[in-house]
């Protein structure tokens, strides 16, 4: 009996060896695409346990939101969400899809496992509640979390991990909104940035195993059915118009949702209780305008079916309420995406605009509420993230029509040209730029940031002391090959200054100053430094700066070599030669 | 960066034990100092292929005014070269991110709090994980300031044995103590443990310096461990890595460390002498 319990895991063993075995001989694209599909599989499952678990919570939780009480539901969520995180999964810090694209920036797409769970509990206790939040940034973490991790246990390279980070997040975008092109160009655009053949067979595989996760459990449904419109040359021309509207949402909603997470740490400092209030501040909206709370997908439906309550001052209301209310609910710590709200304050700002053509031209046709929804939805999303092809990607699969891509074109591409005027980053990157995180791929930056100093540093230089007379010095430069000359204080060994053989090029050819001058007058006091730690980055802009061609490396307050411009730029080649070849 | 041993400071009575060891090990070693002040619960080391998340306890956020006058007051009093590690990449604004390219790092029994139930006696979980995943070897002091007068290496025959009989001859050379070896033979002859040192070119620095190697033939592996000298800095290898490995035979670290008195640096099946 002993036997046999003890002879099952090295069987299971031996057969994962030889699955490795087999793997490691495959051809590294092929590696990938059945990474890719697997990680596909995680990301639509994820998205599928969130979808199914909010579908079931708002079972039972809508029949509730009539009486009173209803106005703290979303603030117990979002306390129970933080809770969650802080104190029982410990996840503290997780700042949504930033996270995942700042892994891919710096750590080639390494991200903790229990994101992969974590994310979606948090963010199905604050959508289900009521806070205006999207379940996208949850699945989103979780696919790439789930990529992250199998890419590690298939022990691919980092450069192939981050591509399965970005599998991941496609195949979840892809499952939630039933939607394969749109995961694809979120991934392309929003996560990863670049557009490869590497990148996008194995994203196309992950999105299209997504899809299909959600289709075979939940059904090959539409989110919202498609209506023909009339559309004549004045909506075309209207389009413009809208344009500029949802960049103003988009703008006004950006702003706001950062004075919120900015400020919100300063009036309350502990963190359920921050969520707490802004909870109840989205409760109290949801009581006068129901249609804020949740991921709102319900009045969407209603504005592309004309269905939604009339009155131009309601729409443009439910515009800055949603934008409020959602600013709220993630600005002061809640789980969720902006992506869904985007949606929605894109559909309203179509419906605001509308109407108010409506209004101020009655005598022309317009084409319906829906059409100018649906486009205000694209402006709105493609403005926040940045990402124009994703906004009409998800217009035309989610209503699955397409007579509506010319303007859908349109919208999208001039919202997301004018609000970069005044919000030049996408939501996503936006903390991480300001945080100077954000490497694109092919940047100087992103070469520099897989060097670090100690790699380039040289260590064959020639230490003088302060009390050397130019006459030791002189026999020194004879014959030493460089032209800096750290100086150390011989008692401690502590680095004093420098000499630059340029500054002293004068008194080195009067010998009648050789045993009157010490190296203690010459050396240069003031050096410029860097340390170990410094990012490559910033030494590059000293060098500049202070037009030198080499600095001294310090630690604590000990010489450990030199860094030079030359070999700081050869070193730079041959990374950029090396990534080009990846 | 391999010069420098990586502290995490706790501004209390038994941090500063280990602080003193940290200086005590750098003075004995020449390195450099990196002292790392905690301002948030949590930090990440990106290894190359796991996230570590440490979740610290509330005693290393503990009086954070006085945190760094203390430091400096035993950094003075020891004569170390040292200097204060301030992160510079965060994957959130409270979550910093910890470089993984130290020489050396400290860390006392127990990072976390939820491991500190466990009590002192085992080794915490997220120190296991960062002893596995690190490409550098972690030292784990004694919960009191002991000085050490030598080296000593655990020698089981593994590829993480070998490992740390190569740090133990480096930091022989740092420090000029002698350096010996203990192996407990496991039923194998002496000459196994031998060849597998021949095999990998490290026989021969043994015979010449002529070094004590001490074999432990008779009784359980947990009664050899008499025989290490009290005043001795144990190098072990992190004894077994893998799911299987770890739970047939996975315990000897434990054993080691639970029944060893001496500051003990382990060695980690990712270990990277250069």
């Amino acid at each position: 009996m002993k036997r046999e319990m003890g002879s099952r895991p090295l069987m299971d063993f031996s057969l994962s060896r030889l699955v490795r075995k087999i793997f490691f001989r495959l051809d590294e694209r092929l590696q990938l695409i059945i990474v890719a599909a697997l990680v596909g599989l995680g990301g639509g499952y994820a998205s599928v346990v969130l979808n199914s678990g909010l579908e079931s919570g708002g079972h039972y939780l809508n029949p509730l939101r009539t009486h009173w009480y209803a106005v703290l539901f979303p603030a117990i969520g979002a306390a129970l969400s933080v809770i969650f995180l802080r104190y029982l999964v410990r996840d503290i810090g997780v700042h949504g899809v930033p996270e995942v694209i700042y892994s891919i920036s710096r750590r080639g797409g390494l991200l903790r496992f229990r994101s992969s769970f974590s994310q979606l509990v948090s963010g199905f206790l604050t959508i289900v509640s009521g806070g205006s939040a999207g379940p996208e940034a949850p699945v989103v973490i979780s696919g790439a979390s789930i990529g992250s991790n199998i890419a590690n246990l298939f022990y691919l390279k980092d450069r192939q991990r981050t591509v399965i980070v970005g599998c991941g997040a496609a195949a979840a975008i892809a499952a939630i909104f039933n939607a394969p092109a749109t995961g694809i160009a979120f991934a392309l655009e929003a996560i990863l940035g670049e557009w490869t053949p590497i990148n996008v067979v194995p994203i196309a595989i992950a999105s299209v195993v997504g899809t299909e996760v959600s289709r075979a459990l939940q059904g090959n449904q539409i989110p919202f059915q498609h209506h023909s419109f009339y559309i004549t040359n004045v909506d075309l021309f209207a389009c413009l118009g809208l344009a500029l509207l949802t960049a103003v949402s988009s703008v006004l909603f950006m702003r706001l949702l950062r004075i919120v997470s900015s400020n919100a740490n300063t009036y309350i400092r502990r963190a359920w209780v921050r969520a707490a209030a802004g909870g109840i501040l989205v409760g109290c909206i949801g009581l006068a305008l129901p249609n804020v709370l949740g991921e709102g997908y319900e009045p969407i439906r209603r504005v592309i079916e004309g269905e939604y309550a009339s009155g131009i001052l309601l729409a443009g209301v439910s515009v800055l309420a949603k934008i409020l209310s959602t600013s709220l609910t993630i600005g002061s710590g809640g789980s969720g995406g902006v992506f869904a709200p985007c949606l929605v304050i894109g559909s309203f700002t179509g419906l605001f605009f509308q109407r108010g053509m409506h209004f101020a031209f009655p005598q022309v046709t317009w084409a319906g509420e829906g059409y100018f929804g649906l486009l205000g939805m694209a402006g709105v999303t493609s403005s926040v993230l940045q990402a124009p092809m994703t906004g009409i990607f998800l217009i035309i699969e989610i209503t699955g029509g397409y007579d509506v891509l010319v303007s859908v074109v349109l919208v999208s591409v001039m919202s997301a040209t004018l609000s970069h005027f005044f919000e030049p980053h996408s939501i996503y990157h936006v903390t991480l730029i300001e945080r100077g995180e954000l490497l694109r791929p092919r940047t100087d930056a992103r070469v520099l940031s897989e060097l670090n100093v100690m790699e380039l540093l040289e260590m064959d230089c020639q230490v003088v002391h302060p009390e050397m007379t130019l006459r030791d010095f002189a026999r020194i430069v004879e014959t030493c090959h460089r032209d800096y000359f750290p100086v150390e204080d011989s008692r401690d060994g502590h680095f004093v200054g420098m000499i630059h053989l340029d500054d002293v090029r004068q008194y080195l050819f009067d010998p009648g100053l050789y045993d009157a001058v010490l190296v203690d007058e010459i050396m240069n006091r003031n050096v410029v430094a860097v340390s170990p730690e410094d990012d490559l980055q910033d030494i590059l802009r000293k060098f500049d700066e202070i037009r030198s061609w080499s600095l001294p490396v310090i630690q604590g307050e000990k010489f450990l070599g030199l860094i030079s411009k030359a070999t700081l730029l050869d070193h730079y080649r041959k990374e950029l030669k090396a990534q080009e070849a990846e | 960066m391999k010069n420098q041993l990586l502290h995490v400071f706790r501004n209390t009575p038994f941090g500063r034990e280990t602080f003193l060891q940290s200086l005590y090990f750098c003075k004995m070693t020449g390195l450099h100092l990196k002292v790392f002040f905690p301002t948030a619960p949590q930090f990440l080391m990106y290894f190359a292929r796991e996230v570590v998340t440490v979740d610290l306890d509330k005693s290393f956020l503990q009086s954070p005014e006085t945190a760094k006058e203390h430091a400096e007051e035993l950094i003075r009093e020891a004569g170390v070269d040292a200097s204060f590690f301030e992160p510079t990449r965060h994957t959130a604004s409270t979550l910093p991110d910890i470089p993984v390219n130290f020489g050396f790092m400290t860390c006392s029994r127990n990072i976390g709090d939820l491991s500190s139930k466990v009590g002192l006696g085992h080794i915490g979980p997220r120190v296991r994980t960062i002893i596995k995943n690190a490409t550098f070897p972690i030292i784990i002091p004694t919960s009191v300031y002991k000085e050490w007068k030598g080296i000593l290496v655990l020698f089981g025959g593994s590829a993480n044995a070998l490992n740390a009989f190569r740090l133990g001859a480096k930091l022989q050379a740092l420090s000029g103590l002698p350096l010996k070896l203990f192996s407990y033979t496991e039923k194998k002859p002496k000459a196994y443990y031998k060849k597998i040192l021949e095999k990998s070119g490290l026989l021969s620095g043994i015979n010449s310096e002529g070094m004590e190697w001490k074999f432990i033939e008779k009784g359980s592996f947990s009664e050899g461990l008499y025989h290490v000298s009290h005043d001795a800095l144990v190098v072990a290898g992190a004894y077994a890595h893998g799911l299987i490995k770890e739970l047939l035979m996975g315990n000897m670290m434990e054993d080691i460390q639970t029944i060893l008195p001496n500051n003990l640096v382990i060695v980690g099946p990712h270990y990277n002498e250069e």
